[in-house]
């Protein structure tokens, strides 16, 4: 099943603003963009030399937090967001 | 400065509805908070409970667990290879399938109809000391109180605002999970732990049978998943065809799992501050059961009868009471018997090689081509091909005895 539907089983109230930042002239020294491999949602989607957030998809599970090693990414939890009706 | 409760839990999962209820049996003014609209919502686990911590809170004839678990199953695959072990005992009543969206809301009510209040919707995004206790910095605003019990998960928010600690990739499991309604459901409720089935990722597979669903998921090392080819978003999918399971898909999710082990967990407590649960990276996997939502509910209850304590004190400051009572009690008690175990299960030889040296020694013993060998000789050959001796093997074995 494609990931996208997936995602959209869940329920979402997405908050205006992204609750996810990269630091792109970080991001841009970065070849292997392991945020990509790490993040179970595709929120980080390579864009040229740098990365797009999809903040809207965030399964909120926090990998984000350490999926970059060299702290490009800022994630704080959002107020809205996924809820889960199985869990 | 004024406070706004006497302690203020961070978090509405198992953990905190935990300490919730025990602080306020012990009858201090008790505030809980909860990111989510309704405790569970933001919850993703694996899906099996042990209960024996959560029947020593409350009444559990009406919980909505899912399934006793009567049958445990591993498997175990090195390319179209399997091994199968697998354990039955129909009167198990010790653990049950659980999925949490249902769980904690009822745990929630129970803690509400005893007077422990909760305000969802709450999101904690800083936390500093000040006054002789804690300022939560919340969306609705600033909450003060002497003491704090956190609660909020394997992120540990509040202990990384306080500059307690960080967070390291290595001691860290990303779970995913697919809640799926098959076209054949098991009669019966089973724990299925697959190994081998990951495309070389560190980490192990799981299926859990729910009253109508399956839960079936894996976790791997985040660090695991930095380093290797394979994306996290289709280990469900993949997961899931290689177990040939066929039927609706309803639910995908994810979630952070601690893995730290007695020998490296972080710090349990700080001025003002009780760490519990996932927070606490209190889980454990000593290669037979895989121990997080008993440990999280046990961890509150003790965090609730220490906060009576430290607050009798008169200085909130002083918390390590929480440690040492931590120690007398089931949960720091388990983690130090399975500490060995968790140097196994953090080792690439247990992920990788055991289950290939496994399915070769099978795949040799159940081969007749003339010329039989016995199993001794088998197993030392084919140790040799991978760098290994027995008595390396029997030092991993007994990690786990």
């Amino acid at each position: 099943m494609d990931l996208l539907k997936r995602l959209g089983l869940n329920k979402y109230r997405i908050d205006k603003s992204s609750h996810i930042q990269v630091n792109l002239d970080i991001c841009r020294t970065c070849v292997e963009k392991p945020c990509i491999k790490v993040c179970p949602a595709g929120t980080y989607e390579r864009s040229g030399d740098v990365i797009e957030v999809h903040y809207e998809r965030c399964l909120e599970c926090g990998a984000a937090l350490v999926a970059c090693p060299f702290g490009a990414i800022s994630f704080r939890f959002p107020e809205g967001g996924v809820s889960f009706r199985y869990g | 400065m004024s406070f706004d409760a006497d302690v203020i839990v961070v978090g509405g999962g198992l953990a905190g509805l935990s300490a919730g209820i025990v602080s306020n049996r012990e009858g201090l003014s008790t505030l809980v908070l909860e990111r989510g609209e309704y405790s569970g919502s933001k919850n993703v686990s694996g899906g099996r409970m042990y209960v024996h911590a959560l029947k020593k809170l409350v009444d559990i004839q009406d919980a909505p667990l899912e399934r006793p678990i009567v049958r445990e199953t591993y498997l175990f695959r090195c390319g179209s290879k399997e091994v199968t072990f697998s354990f039955y005992d129909p009167d198990s009543r010790n653990s049950y399938s659980v999925l949490r969206a249902k769980f904690d809301p009822w745990l929630a009510k129970k803690a509400e109809e005893e007077g422990v209040l909760i305000s969802y919707e709450t999101l904690v995004y800083d936390a500093v000391r000040e006054g002789g206790g804690v300022t939560l910095r919340t969306n609705r605003g600033d909450l003060r109180a002497k003491l704090v019990i956190e609660a909020d998960g394997v992120t540990a928010g509040v202990s990384r605002y306080l500059g307690v600690r960080r967070l390291d990739p290595d001691f860290l499991m990303l779970g995913v999970k697919e809640v799926v309604r098959p076209e054949v459901l098991p009669e019966e409720g089973e724990a299925k732990v697959l190994v081998g089935f990951l495309n070389g990722l560190l980490g192990g597979g799981f299926v859990y049978v729910n009253k109508d669903t399956l839960s079936i998921g894996a976790t791997v090392k985040v660090s695991s998943l930095q380093k290797e080819k394979v994306l996290a978003r289709e280990i469900t999918e993949d997961l899931r065809e290689k177990m040939g399971i066929k039927g609706e898909v309803l639910e995908y999710s994810a979630h952070l799992i601690p893995y730290y082990g007695f020998d490296n967990l972080p710090p349990l407590y700080a001025p003002n501050l009780l760490v519990t649960g996932d927070a606490a990276g209190l889980l454990i996997n000593d290669g037979f059961v895989i121990r997080g939502m008993d440990l999280a509910i046990g961890s509150g209850m003790v965090a609730g009868q220490a906060a009576k304590k430290v607050l009798e004190s008169g200085d909130a400051t002083k918390t390590q009471v929480y440690e040492e009572m931590l120690k007398e009690s089931f949960v720091m008690k388990d983690m130090m018997t399975a500490r060995r175990a968790f140097q196994l299960m953090n080792s690439e030889r247990l992920f990788k090689t055991y289950p290939d040296l496994l399915c070769r020694v099978m795949s040799r013993m159940f081969t007749v081509e003339g010329e039989r060998r016995r199993l001794m000789d088998v197993v030392r050959e084919e140790l040799a091909g991978y760098n290994l001796t027995l008595s390396q093997v029997l030092r991993d074995l007994i990690k786990v005895m």
